[in-house]
């Protein structure tokens, strides 16, 4: 079911502890199309440069942030255009904390947040995916999954700045 | 503007039959990889070569269509390998396993010699 735009920009906020002051967080709202969590991960990658990161954690940066916008995307909004995802990105001296939201029309359950596969059985399946969520907890510091304000699903992903 | 940011072509060089591929493997890849698969196999390939190039954005589904491949190419007794990946993605290939069935390579001239001093062993 649609939802108006009014209710869309009301519900879409962050329930985290992340109270930091509004010139440290850039907040993007992305069409639920496939393609625009490249607009995400140039936007991270650009403020994750700038902060100190190094080559290799950037793309690390960006390979998760691809995959937890593709899962809001795809899973959590069904790849209706008028929804939204919204990306926030909170810069700390020390860290970079990503938030991904959804309006979550399918909740992710415990089994997809945890599971962990393994190449030789997706071999012998059908379903070569499931490799996303694992990717997210491999590459960041701390991951997060939760229910969003809006009822969607909710990541929050920290990448910490090695001195 | 957004989706479809892959090239795919094939050619052969030295009995190897290379599939190059230029720009984002995504969802939006599947037919295009699949479908350059199913011509080098049906033109009889024994080692194929996954080039990448300018790659700068492979996610999971882009991953899932490559397990698709691995697949097929223990099915038909082909050997595998890719190039051109950088580093964050062969790192990504290894965490997988995509490693335990595709020689990775740093460039396409190391893949072809490669594949012939495993053809002459």
């Amino acid at each position: 079911m649609p939802v108006a735009h009014g209710q869309v920009n009301k519900s879409m906020t962050l329930s985290n502890s992340d109270a930091e002051t509004p010139d440290r967080i850039v907040e993007l709202r992305l069409p639920s199309r496939l393609g625009y969590e490249k607009v995400a991960m140039d936007a991270a990658a650009s403020l994750a440069r700038r902060m100190g990161f190094n080559g290799d954690r950037v793309e690390a940066l960006r390979t998760a942030l691809a995959e937890a916008v593709t899962n809001a995307i795809e899973h959590g909004n069904e790849r209706d255009s008028a929804m939204k995802v919204l990306v926030v990105l909170i810069v700390r001296p020390d860290e970079l904390v990503v938030s991904v939201a959804d309006q979550g029309l399918k909740p992710l359950d415990h089994d997809q947040t945890t599971h962990i596969p393994n190449i030789e059985e997706t071999l012998h399946k059908s379903d070569k995916g499931g490799w996303g969520i694992w990717l997210i907890r491999e590459l960041m510091d701390e991951v997060e999954f939760s229910t969003a304000p809006s009822g969607g699903n909710q990541v929050r992903m920290v990448i910490h700045l090695e001195q | 503007m957004l989706e479809d940011e892959l090239n795919v072509s094939i050619r052969d060089r030295d009995g190897v039959a290379i599939i190059d591929l230029v720009g984002d493997v995504t969802t939006f890849a599947e037919e295009k990889i699949n479908s350059a698969y199913a011509q080098v196999n049906e033109k009889g390939a024994r080692a194929i070569l996954l080039n990448f190039r300018q790659n700068d954005y492979i996610n999971s589904a882009g991953i899932a269509i490559l397990i698709g491949i691995v697949t097929e190419v223990n099915r038909n007794n082909q050997k595998l390998a890719v190039s051109g990946l950088s580093q964050h993605f062969q790192k990504i290939f290894r965490m997988v396993g995509l490693a335990q069935y595709i020689d990775i390579y740093q460039d396409e001239e190391e893949a072809v010699k490669g594949f012939a001093a495993t053809a002459t062993q």
